[in-house]
């Protein structure tokens, strides 16, 4: 065997070095943190501990009456929130698109706001919207209703820039307005790729919800985390359960609607 | 088109969803106590209180560097773990590398931590290890895991097949045909993922912080919940850098990477 082959390569070196660096930046990271990855690991008494409070799960609490109203309270915002929310950001979509407003500087003005509203975090929004309107599922609402348009704005925007300019063009040579143009030639072609992102925003706004919840916006997240501080795990535990099965249904159903719509239409 | 045109029988399939979609409003609206009349108020009140907030309180910029750099830290350090466990997941659910059974008891572990939002998973985790970074940390991780290991396993299981044949053909062992068969196929995708996944772990962990994390979004709370209104904004802005700056980094990066897989 030759022994030039066996010395490690320029490319060999090359990614060693890398590694090394990588290695490096996350040991002094995990240091400063004072972090130890392997706790999780070696470590179980902790989980073990939690495990024997949180089992057997008390599931008479799904009874009360409060948690089939914070249920109904966090469905219902994670769905006027995805209605208002699309609605808004489909009107703000029409405004921004390249093809559908002609004046440059709303498409910048409406297009610089959907990324303002982007960057905004949820925890900012939830914490005015809390002072502004008080506690409870409406403040959750409207910071939902911000965190939609922000995601589904540009999304929308895209959805439009992208359709077929052909039926546009021929109906806008016979002398259609501007708003016949839309109707007739770009609504039809946006409709079902609309409606199936409407289903997966449901489906996003019902997580976020339950986490607005913890910080006051009502709802399934609030009684979780009420039964977390006072420290009735078997209840929480309880509540853990609804909340995956509730998630899980609702993960199905929009997935089903979502093929369906996508799939009859041949749009995907 | 006048209005003369405009025909109803071309729309009476639309009268019914819209009746019932309203129905379905109203109740909701009920449900949730929200009403135009009170978003009026409720905005006025807003805007009077955004306007209080300002100016933001320079002096405290100093003392949220420090909790700023731990977000980022604790972003940073989650995003690597929970890709490297997610790699492992990935490849447990790939089902051209495992049997049936471990793919199902896998993607079903996956799908069960993706259902459940990460700030749960903190509330848990808190309950056991108490208050702090490692909680925080763990559950980041968690989130990684559940969405990377399923991305990368659909990835995986698409791969280029005659690589990991040929190998095979030539004798090479498991962990030998996916250290040489497939990490390399994966690599561009799992960085660009993992960088993603970095942006969506900077604004968690801002959430999470606020929760008992640590970082930042435990400062933006205290600040409110002490009514110091005028170093929360301080700490939205800090805040606002973070995220956009995170969002560009990332969007370098990934464009970066698109450029060298074209060239090769």
């Amino acid at each position: 065997m030759n022994e030039q082959l066996i010395l490690p390569s320029a490319k060999y070196k090359h990614k060693v070095g890398y590694l090394g660096i990588s290695l490096f930046v996350v040991v002094a990271v995990c240091i400063y943190l004072k972090y130890n990855p392997f706790l999780i690991f070696a470590d179980f008494t902790p989980i073990q501990r939690l495990l024997g409070e949180m089992l057997p799960p008390n599931f008479s609490v799904l009874w009360q009456p409060t948690i089939g109203k914070a249920i109904a309270q966090t469905g219902s915002a994670a769905f006027l929130a995805t209605f208002y929310g699309c609605l808004i950001a489909f009107v703000l979509a029409f405004l921004t698109a390249a093809n559908t407003m002609p004046l440059r500087f709303i498409r910048l003005l409406v297009g610089g706001f959907l990324s303002l509203l982007r960057i905004v975090p949820p925890l900012v929004c939830i914490l005015i919207f809390i002072i502004a309107v008080g506690l409870g599922a409406f403040s959750g609402m409207l910071a939902l209703i911000v965190i939609t348009v922000g995601m589904f704005g540009r999304l929308f925007t895209d959805i439009i820039e992208n359709t077929e300019h052909s039926a546009a063009d021929a109906i806008y040579s016979v002398g259609a307005s501007r708003l016949q143009v839309i109707r007739y030639a770009i609504l039809p072609q946006i409709i079902p790729s609309f409606i199936a992102n409407c289903l997966y925003a449901f489906d996003v706004n019902i997580r976020v919800a339950i986490s607005l919840g913890i910080f006051g916006g009502g709802g399934i997240g609030y009684a979780l985390y009420m039964a977390m501080q006072v420290l009735h795990y078997q209840d929480a535990f309880a509540l853990i359960c609804l909340i995956i099965i509730m998630i899980l249904l609702i993960e199905k159903t929009s997935d089903y609607f979502r093929t369906m719509i996508l799939g009859k239409e041949k749009l995907r | 088109m006048t209005i003369n045109d405009f025909s109803p029988k071309r729309y009476y399939k639309l009268v019914l969803p819209t009746v019932g979609l309203l129905a379905l409003i109203k109740l909701t609206a009920w449900v949730c106590g929200a009403g135009f009349d009170k978003l009026g108020k409720g905005l006025l009140q807003g805007i009077s209180f955004v306007k209080i907030m300002f100016p933001p309180d320079w002096s405290a910029f100093p003392e949220m560097l420090e909790p700023a750099l731990q977000s980022i830290a604790i972003a940073f350090i989650a995003t690597v773990l929970g890709t490297l466990l997610a790699v492992v997941f990935a490849i447990a659910a790939a089902s051209n590398l495992t049997n049936p059974i471990i793919r199902n008891i896998t993607r079903f572990l996956i799908g069960l931590e993706r259902s459940l939002p990460e700030i749960i998973i903190l509330l848990i985790l808190i309950a056991g290890y108490g208050l702090g970074v490692f909680s925080g940390i763990v559950a980041l991780s968690l989130g990684c895991v559940g969405m990377l290991g399923k991305l990368l396993g659909d990835i995986i299981e698409e791969i280029d097949h005659t690589m990991i044949e040929s190998l095979e053909a030539v004798g090479a062992n498991k962990l030998q045909v996916i250290w040489f068969g497939v990490i390399p196929q994966i690599v561009p995708n799992l960085v660009s993922l993992a960088l993603f996944r970095f942006e969506i772990n900077i604004r968690l962990s801002i959430i999470l912080g606020a929760v008992g994390a640590g970082g930042i979004g435990y400062e933006l709370d205290t600040s409110f919940g002490l009514l110091q209104f005028h170093r929360g904004l301080t700490a939205v802005l800090v805040i606002l850098v973070m995220v956009v700056g995170a969002e560009q980094l990332s969007h370098f990066i990934r464009n970066k990477i698109k450029l060298k897989g074209a060239l090769k």
